[in-house]
């Protein structure tokens, strides 16, 4: 396989739970609330998915319950946040190691097991293009999900009722309330939402990605789709671009000692976060008029 | 009976409620997992608390807690958020050792531990301010950044016990080669607890008394409650934030090298164990009061050692006492508060110039 073949069937490969993470957070912080606990969201999904596919011998179910399971630790932080007061980032980091913990202590007997993980399915006719058929086309069911999963987002929040609804509770609440909509519901639902989506991506890390569990898994996946939220300045399409860009890093130093170069994996490792830096350096003065009213709060994103 | 006490009772009720809260559950968890929990906690308080050893290995881990928890606490007075004290805490592991591995027998071991401290403070300072350069400059905001940065400096020291700080003569494992005995911190007097910890409480007194009674305190305190208000006034912002953030990074890259010269004497794989997340959140849970955070350093690293005594005696996996960190703090972070913040006026700034 030539080097930006490899480098984008990785991208696909590696993006693809990130991609399901960052849509999450896009949906989350759009509606005002922004969880740095979508690590540990991961860790629960990827858990759950693994160990109820291991049971049930079916990963669909697996996933769902690993969506549930997201979707659970992601309401402790919308308890927390937007019931007790709590400071989002504080609370964000307590979501993090209740996931990680939860997942050490229960996730110990499935380490080393194996499951009837998802298996990539060529789309016939598609899978046979030379480049884009590897690429995009000879995948798990899940990246093919994934697939519509960003436009369905951008479409929910951009297009549909229930997504205006959701942008404002994070841009003004008030009206929102004036409308005798409830703010603190919609925020409930999208946090959820949010968290929901961050488990799928870990279930496919699990069931589809890696067909393995082991502690600490996500290795800081869900902190990079935290982080290309703002680098996709809140919009969803370019998360999923920001997801792929992220999965090209993480695939080129694998590809290049493949063939020889002796690149430190590390020193490439490190090239996404430098890029998302540099990118918010050079857009950092629009990105941070993008972001939604609710949560410049958090960042005091004005003054200074 | 007068107010004030009447609330400050409530308020300790409530703590303890939250606290018990958090043992039980957690406790239901571990049944869940055919322990017994009463005994498990007997096994941890035995372990812990009743054993002198142990004392010494809590004090241990909370040195660099300490230091990494001033670390956000010092630029939250000036209302800077610093979710990067995991990467100032491995650029100042980093810069001790790499100070270490280059001038390794040419000093007296005390010269040494200087020149460390001193190289793992500029290191972990110039890490945040990056961050609060960014911020004043391009107005990136500094949580990101740090947040960023710590994925950055973990990659940098991997990159380095990979492969040009490998030791060619060690076991094949990707580390350093030990630091000189001479060179390591002195054990306090019979203890087994380093000089690291005095390093802690000095650091941890300086910070008090700098907040509280220097002018650089108070302005930085005038900066986090409205910046505008104090522009007006005319106070140099932008130096306040950068310092605030630089002595902040300045005191998680020591609690790095105290970690490093003082338990680990190598640079390796996941040396710095969350200590940046943890202080983080021990910041919070003290409300950013320097005394509160040692102790809550103190309590947080009394946790994960009794993690140790989870799996020695238990059987279970020593991280899933993160399950009990987090309970911890859900329940403390999460119960009715007593005492309420002055409500802001909207629209009024709260300084006129």
């Amino acid at each position: 396989m030539i080097l930006p073949v490899e480098v984008m069937v990785g991208a696909v490969r590696g993006g693809t739970s990130i991609l399901y993470a960052a849509l999450g957070e896009t949906v989350s912080e759009r509606a005002g609330v922004i969880n740095l606990g979508t690590e540990g969201c991961m860790l629960v999904g990827a858990l759950t998915g693994y160990a109820v596919t291991a049971s049930t011998g079916n990963p669909w179910v697996g996933v769902l319950a690993g969506a549930v399971a997201g979707g659970l630790l992601a309401l402790v932080h919308a308890i927390l946040v937007l019931s007790r007061g709590a400071n989002q980032l504080a609370t964000g980091l307590v979501v993090l190691f209740l996931g990680l913990g939860l997942t050490s202590l229960f996730g110990a007997a499935y380490v080393g097991r194996s499951i009837n993980a998802f298996k990539p399915v060529g789309i016939p006719g598609l899978s046979s293009i030379p480049g884009v058929g590897d690429v995009l086309f000879n995948h798990d069911p899940l990246t093919y999900l994934s697939y519509l999963a960003g436009p369905a987002v951008w479409w929910l929040l951009y297009r549909s009722r229930p997504g205006l609804i959701l942008r404002a509770a994070g841009e003004r609440q008030e009206v929102l309330a004036a409308y005798g909509h409830s703010p603190l519901r919609v925020r409930y639902l999208a946090v959820v939402a949010g968290g929901a989506l961050a488990g799928i991506g870990g279930a496919q890390l699990s069931t589809a990605y890696a067909n393995a569990w082991f502690e600490n898994m996500t290795q800081g996946r869900g902190f990079i789709a935290v982080a290309l939220v703002i680098f996709a300045a809140w919009h969803p399409i370019r998360a999923v671009w920001g997801a792929y860009l992220f999965g090209a890093a993480l695939a080129l130093s694998p590809a290049l000692q493949a063939r020889g170069y002796g690149f430190n994996q590390f020193a490439l490792d490190a090239i996404p976060y430098v890029v998302t830096i540099g990118v918010l350096v050079f857009l950092g003065r629009r990105r941070a008029h993008a972001a939604p009213e609710g949560l410049r709060k958090v960042f005091e994103m004005s003054g200074t | 009976m007068n107010l004030d006490a009447a609330r400050l009772a409530r308020g300790a009720g409530r703590l303890a409620l939250a606290y018990a809260a958090a043992l039980v559950l957690f406790g239901a968890f571990v049944v869940t997992k055919g322990a017994n929990p009463i005994q498990m906690y007997g096994d941890m308080w035995r372990s812990t608390v009743l054993n002198g050893t142990s004392i010494g290995q809590v004090l241990v881990k909370a040195s660099p807690l300490i230091l990494a928890g001033l670390a956000v606490a010092v630029p939250a007075k000036a209302g800077l958020v610093n979710v990067g004290g995991e990467g100032q805490v491995i650029m100042g592991a980093v810069a001790a050792g790499g100070v270490a591995l280059a001038l390794d027998g040419t000093l007296p071991g005390g010269v040494m531990v200087v020149v460390m401290m001193l190289a793992a403070a500029t290191a972990g300072g110039l890490w945040a301010g990056l961050a609060a350069v960014l911020r004043l400059t391009v107005r990136v905001n500094e949580a990101i950044t740090t947040l960023l940065l710590n994925y950055v400096a973990i990659d940098l020291l991997l990159y380095l016990i990979y492969q040009p700080w490998k030791d060619k003569f060690g076991s094949g494992q990707p580390a350093t080669r030990a630091l000189a005995v001479a060179a390591r911190l002195p054990l306090i007097g019979t203890s087994k607890v380093h000089a690291g910890f005095v390093i802690a409480v000095v650091a941890t007194a300086v910070i008090f008394a700098l907040l509280r009674w220097t002018s650089w305190g108070f302005r930085l305190r005038v900066v986090g409650g409205n910046a505008e208000a104090a522009r007006r006034a005319g106070l140099p912002v932008s130096a306040l934030l950068i310092s605030a953030m630089v002595v902040g990074g300045a005191l998680a890259g020591l609690g790095g090298m105290v970690h490093f010269a003082g338990a680990e004497f190598k640079l390796r794989p996941g040396m710095t164990l969350n200590f940046g997340y943890i202080a983080f959140l021990a910041a919070w849970l003290a409300r950013h009061d320097p005394l509160k955070v040692a102790g809550a350093a103190v309590l947080l690293a009394l946790i994960a050692i009794g993690g140790d005594s989870l799996q020695l005696d238990s059987g279970l996996p020593a991280a899933a006492v993160n399950v009990l960190m987090g309970l911890v703090l859900v329940a403390v972070m999460g119960r009715g508060q007593t005492t309420r913040r002055s409500p802001k006026v909207a629209g009024i700034p709260a300084v006129a110039s």
